[in-house]
């Protein structure tokens, strides 16, 4: 059934779907190495006639006006940082829900579970005066903390947990372990490939956030990449293609760079925690 | 031994006890802080805040109040929006997962990877790039299709055009994480069903819709759920791409809550119609829940 043809065919369309998915991030490429003149009048050169270094300089010597590197380690801190407090206080309760007699453990776990279904629509008008009372906007402590109550990582934990041998536990305990060191020692490593998903998967969703961080921050120091170039889209950046994809590209290539690298676990940890 | 039990427990809490306070602070708290700014006529500049009980509630119900304009015209554009995007992010993202399963096994790996990058990038990349290749006079589409020969296209500034465009930017960024999904599914049917079927002389349509269809229907389900809380979560791409225009075609619900609290300071207002969304999104959950678990029933 498979002969040659077919595989051909297949081939084929496998090529030309993947030209849809790579000539944008080419085109932005290419973009960033033209002058503007050339951006907007010579139309279809794939491969920049003059080719320039001029944006580049420009984006990356903006100064205050355009803080690239601010933003870039803006959403490295805020991400690392939020994703490390999700992973630390969600194995916590996961092992605690699936292993230890936690008073009132079903009720607990019920209403963890039950959270997924809330949409985050109904939180974050409230969440955004909670933090004006306190005059927090506009810090870290706004762009990490709404992210930490996240029952997904608590739901995925948990199954794995569950499945967890009991003997492994046991060993341990008689060994003279307490509830702490069973956690960390054995428990813990026997997770690690959720736990790097769940990793993942916060990371991306909260360097990915649009909406959140920017609504909550103000002063060009507190963007995230994200708001920061969106921001920039709109303003000093509008009337020049060049120079705003050279900003995109100093953004994106960092990420896909560490995405392909990565993305081997990623999709592997996708089948491991039977997400299906 | 009662003093240990309690000891033990006492010890046990403590390991559930951060994310419970986080929990509360950050999710239950909100929730019925929210529902209370919603009871009330909470304008951010004025320091009375008036108890007016459902009335913001009713009065999205109402046809005569500009609230009821404002909840339900972004309501239909979000729902246009999810009509359209979520059978394509499902139906397009399986062909992909079949498409890569179909290659050569040297070849699934790059293509994957092909598909996959644009994933990796936030909202507002996504925008400045297909704003570009959008662009009436210099973008990259129109000035192919006028090489052509073709009249260029409004894509940003006119109906449907500018839906077409927001859909076409969407699926280029997020297609790829339900692709993965789908792959791993497919794998995971087992060669034993398709040895028997192609032993019962099925073709590959036959073993398609008889056997991996069937096998992969609770993927389908996750898929769709969570494409379609994603889809009504839309905002990123119709506020960079087309400012909620042509007019008011692609201001979405999200942009119109944002809109009535944010730049009207109506907190009342808009807490209202945060509640009312996520009141709608839980039920269409459920609906979809249901309706694939009766299926499956029906099927048995």
């Amino acid at each position: 059934m498979r002969n040659k043809g077919f595989k051909i065919f297949i081939v084929t369309i496998a090529v030309v779907i993947a030209i849809f998915f790579i000539a944008p991030l080419f085109w932005m490429m290419a973009t960033s190495f033209k002058t503007d003149q050339e951006a907007f009048t010579s139309g279809l050169k794939w491969i920049p006639e003059v080719f320039t270094l001029e944006n580049y300089t420009y984006s990356l010597s903006g100064g205050s006006d355009t803080p690239v590197f601010t933003w870039m380690s803006n959403s490295l801190f805020v991400g690392i940082i939020g994703t490390l407090i999700v992973l630390i206080v969600d194995t916590l309760a996961a092992y605690g829900l699936a292993r230890l007699d936690v008073p009132f453990k079903k009720l607990l776990f019920g209403m963890f579970i039950g959270s997924l279904t809330i949409p985050w629509v109904i939180t974050f008008l409230p969440l955004y005066m909670g933090f004006n009372q306190f005059g927090l906007l506009d810090t870290y402590a706004v762009l990490i903390l709404p992210y930490s109550a996240n029952a997904f990582g608590v739901f995925l934990l948990y199954q794995s947990f569950k499945a967890f041998p009991k003997e492994l536990e046991e060993a341990a305990h008689l060994d003279g372990a307490n509830k702490w060191q069973v956690f960390i020692k054995v428990a813990l490593p026997s997770a690690r490939p959720v736990i790097w998903t769940l990793a993942i998967f916060t990371f991306m969703s909260i360097y990915n956030d649009f909406l959140w961080p920017l609504l909550t921050t103000s002063s060009p120091d507190m963007r995230t990449i994200t708001t920061g170039i969106a921001i920039m889209q709109q303003g000093s950046f509008v009337s020049s293609p060049g120079r705003l994809m050279a900003l995109t590209a100093i953004a994106t290539i960092p990420v896909i760079l560490i995405f392909v690298m990565g993305q081997r676990s990623f999709i592997k940890g996708v089948t491991q925690t039977g997400i299906k | 031994m009662q003093r240990t039990s309690w000891k033990s427990k006492a010890t046990s809490s403590l390991f559930v006890l951060p994310y419970l306070l986080l929990f509360t602070v950050f999710l239950i708290a909100p929730i019925v802080y929210g529902v209370w700014i919603s009871m009330h006529e909470w304008d951010l500049l004025n320091p009375v805040k008036e108890f007016v009980g459902l009335k913001n509630y009713l009065n999205i119900f109402d046809s005569d109040s500009y609230l009821h304009n404002l909840f339900f015209e972004g309501l239909k554009n979000t729902f246009l929006f999810v009509i359209f995007s979520v059978p394509l992010l499902v139906a397009v993202g399986l062909g992909l997962a079949l498409l890569l399963n179909a290659l050569p096994k040297k070849l699934t790996g790059i293509f994957r990877t092909a598909y996959f990058i644009p994933y990796s990038v936030s909202v507002s990349i996504v925008a400045i790039i297909w704003l570009w290749i959008f662009d009436t006079n210099s973008g990259l589409i129109n000035q192919y299709l006028q090489k052509v020969g073709f009249s260029a296209i409004p894509w940003l500034t006119d109906t449907p055009w500018a839906w077409v465009s927001i859909i076409i930017a969407t699926l280029w960024w997020t297609i790829g994480f339900n692709m993965v999904i789908f792959t791993n599914a497919l794998n995971e049917v087992s060669e034993e069903l398709y040895e028997a079927g192609s032993l019962d002389g099925a073709n590959r349509w036959q073993t398609f819709i008889h056997i991996t269809l069937p096998t992969i229907k609770p993927t389908m389900l996750f898929v769709t759920l969570t494409s379609t809380i994603a889809s009504f979560n839309i905002y990123g791409q119709p506020y960079l791409m087309t400012r909620g225009g042509p007019g008011t075609s692609t201001q979405v619900l999200l942009m119109n809550i944002v809109e009535e609290g944010f730049n009207q300071r109506q907190l009342g207002n808009a807490a209202a119609m945060s509640i009312m969304m996520a009141l709608i999104m839980i039920i269409i959950s459920l609906v979809q829940f249901r309706l694939t678990r009766e299926k499956k029933e029906a099927m048995k």
